[in-house]
């Protein structure tokens, strides 16, 4: 299935021509989980790694859906 | 380990040991137990009795990074209970150095007399006429002290917000490159030092004559691990440098939590235009610095730079807080109007926070559109004429409640909520709810939590404890003068052990790890007796009521914890 990424803080600087209005297209396995998104796109534990659909922040062990568009952010604390 | 208490009714200056009940005490620990000691909670804020405090952290003026918060404290204007609100720059670490724990400042100047307090690098203070200075907007002030003192001076100085003794009036500090463009926004203690008289305190950052450390090995040990620990991690060594706090934009908006319009909406339609990632870009674009070293001895940099089209410094540094009080708020989606707000802010010495909400409250009201960009430009400028709208906004989002009689104003105790929404971050609504400071997001912010999937933040589950323990957590951070962005490396067991050796290690003691909260509940308890003591009760730990009545899309939430949660926030045992 695919699923539609945007990439936020300094993550876009790792996909040399990203384009932020249209983020990236991932093509993962059927009821592939979070875990496995962030592997495929070699976002590690120590990048942080917050993903965020639909306005929920969703755990790594979620599984993804066709269609849903992911927003996947670094850690952070306060401001 | 010396106070220097300054009387403005005698114009003395006095230097004396610090007495034995005080030492060990730091920053915010110092202020809010000598003001629970010393200050009539009853008093008025700006009468004779309250006192004003700047008191560096226990470990500002050491050489460990980081460390450059200064706290301010005093029985606040604004909300009427006691206040510590701390700032960056470089004046905590001058006065490290100059072994001074604390500036106390009692009494009131005579009518209309303005005097700078001068330190100099063998920690002589003098109280100098200050009458030319009178008006003076914040850059051209520091500017000109620098240029008559000297540029290895630090500087923290009102603007014409604080002569006239508004409730949102900040104190500015400077940074490295002698800008007032660091800010003790809130509770309004520049009225506090403009109604005391003084316009300026400038210190000298050439003092040779810190506290001695009593096992420099073992700090020096310790220092380095902390700074590896927070170069190491990608919040404080990467993303904050990259971005700043900035970044938090896309963040909080993405999980609907950024109070816009108002409060009325939680993701700003133009927040794609003001993000952290699209601030990077422009100003890199424009040659301005989108990292930027602001505070003595930082290693993380999470200050930028901006500028405008053609290069020129506008302000420095822009922050997730201002991007949203003075761009979600009054829905403003222009970054060059919100830097420019953020400029005239710190040149007039307002908290960006409480101003930008009060004009977001005047626009909900019907005075301007929202979104009116130079509108609000011009609402500035009349706070800094003094004009009588601009005192109403002056005052903060209170004073514009009651002028409009409107009522959406998103304060508790009078003061401002920060950008997280409580109905979108409960617990963020708890902190500002309960916190005896009024609605501070630096009281204890769980913005981390949320984002980090640990805590859900949309259910009253779990909330108060959070809340509690991040408030804790910050009481004790706020007393050693550490950055609270370099906090992040602390949940590291080994970053936390190597913080506690270093305070050992300063002081000579043997504390355990359970002394470090301890530490920060003393500082609550202090805290919360001033406020009891000036007449608060459980009845003023509530949000605004609209919080709870009107939902906050995209979730449609309502604030859900309940009173009698809130009341068992400080059940420490």
């Amino acid at each position: 299935m695919k699923i539609r990424v945007k990439l936020f803080g300094t993550l876009p600087q790792r996909y040399p021509g990203y384009d932020a209005s249209q983020g990236l297209e991932v093509e993962i396995p059927d009821g592939a989980k979070v875990k496995e998104l962030l592997a495929r796109l070699k976002i590690f534990a120590s990048d942080g790694g917050l993903v965020v659909i639909d306005n929920l922040v969703v755990q790594h062990d979620d599984a993804l859906k066709e269609g849903v568009s992911v927003r996947i952010f670094q850690s952070a604390f306060g401001g | 380990m010396q106070f220097i208490r300054v009387n403005m009714s005698a114009q003395t200056v006095r230097v004396e040991d610090v007495p034995r009940d005080y030492v060990g005490l730091g920053g915010r620990g110092l202020t809010s137990i000598m003001i629970n000691n010393e200050v009539p909670p009853t008093c008025d804020p700006l009468g004779p009795e309250n006192k004003l405090i700047f008191a560096p952290g226990l470990l500002s003026g050491t050489s460990l990074v980081n460390t450059s918060r200064i706290s301010i404290g005093a029985k606040s204007p604004l909300t009427g209970t006691i206040k510590e609100s701390n700032a960056g720059g470089t004046v905590a670490a001058a006065l490290g150095k100059l072994g001074i724990t604390a500036i106390i400042v009692e009494g009131l100047a005579p009518q209309g007399k303005l005097f700078n307090l001068i330190i100099d690098q063998n920690g002589n203070a003098v109280l100098q006429a200050a009458d030319d200075f009178k008006g003076m907007r914040t850059y051209a002030l520091v500017e000109r002290l620098l240029q008559d003192h000297g540029e290895k001076n630090g500087v923290l100085c009102i603007g014409p917000a604080g002569e006239y003794q508004l409730a949102s009036a900040s104190i500015q500090t400077s940074d490295v490159d002698g800008r007032p463009c660091r800010a003790a926004g809130r509770g309004g203690l520049g009225a506090v030092m403009g109604v005391k008289g003084i316009k300026a305190i400038v210190i000298s950052r050439q003092g040779k004559n810190p506290d001695a450390i009593a096992d420099p090995e073992s700090f020096k040990e310790s220092a380095k691990v902390f700074a590896k620990a927070v170069k190491d991690h990608p919040f404080s060594g990467q993303m904050l440098g990259a971005l700043g706090t900035a970044g938090l934009v896309s963040a909080v908006n993405s999980i609907g939590a950024f109070p816009s319009y108002n409060a009325t909406k939680g993701v700003f339609e133009g927040w794609k235009k003001i993000s952290g990632e699209v601030l990077a870009e422009t100003i890199q674009k424009r040659g301005g610095q989108t990292t930027h070293m602001g505070c003595s001895q930082c290693i993380i940099r999470c200050s930028n730079v901006f500028v405008d089209e053609g290069g020129k410094y506008v302000t420095a540094s822009l922050e997730y807080e201002t991007i949203w009080s003075m761009g979600g708020m009054p829905g403003i989606d222009d970054l060059d109007v919100i830097a420019r707000l953020d400029f005239l802010s710190d040149d007039i010495g307002l908290d960006t926070i409480n101003t930008g909400v009060a004009i977001g409250v005047a626009m909900d009201a019907g005075y301007k559109e929202f979104g009116d960009g130079q509108a609000a430009i011009e609402l500035m400028e009349e706070i800094a004429k003094g004009t009588e709208i601009g005192k109403v906004l002056g005052n903060g989002p209170a004073a514009v409640g009651k002028h409009f009689n409107h009522h959406r104003v998103p304060v508790v105790k009078g003061q401002s909520i920060a950008a997280y929404d409580p109905r979108g971050m409960q617990g963020n609504g708890v902190t500002y709810a309960t916190s005896p400071m009024g609605a501070d997001h630096t009281a204890g912010n769980l913005v981390g939590a949320y984002l980090g999937g640990v805590l859900n933040p949309l259910e009253a589950e779990g909330q108060v404890k959070a809340s509690r323990k991040a408030q804790i957590a910050m009481a004790s951070l706020d007393c050693t003068g550490l950055c609270m962005l370099a906090g992040a490396a602390l949940a590291a067991p080994d970053v936390s052990e190597a913080l506690l050796k270093m305070i050992n290690a300063k002081l000579g003691t043997q504390l355990g790890a359970d002394d470090i909260p301890a530490l920060g509940i003393r500082v609550l308890k202090a805290e919360l007796e001033f406020n009891r003591n000036a007449g608060f009760t459980s009845k003023d730990d509530r949000l605004a009521k609209f919080f709870y009545e009107e939902p906050l899309p995209p979730h449609n939430k309502v604030f859900v914890v309940t009173d009698e949660d809130l009341d068992s926030t400080f059940d420490f045992e």
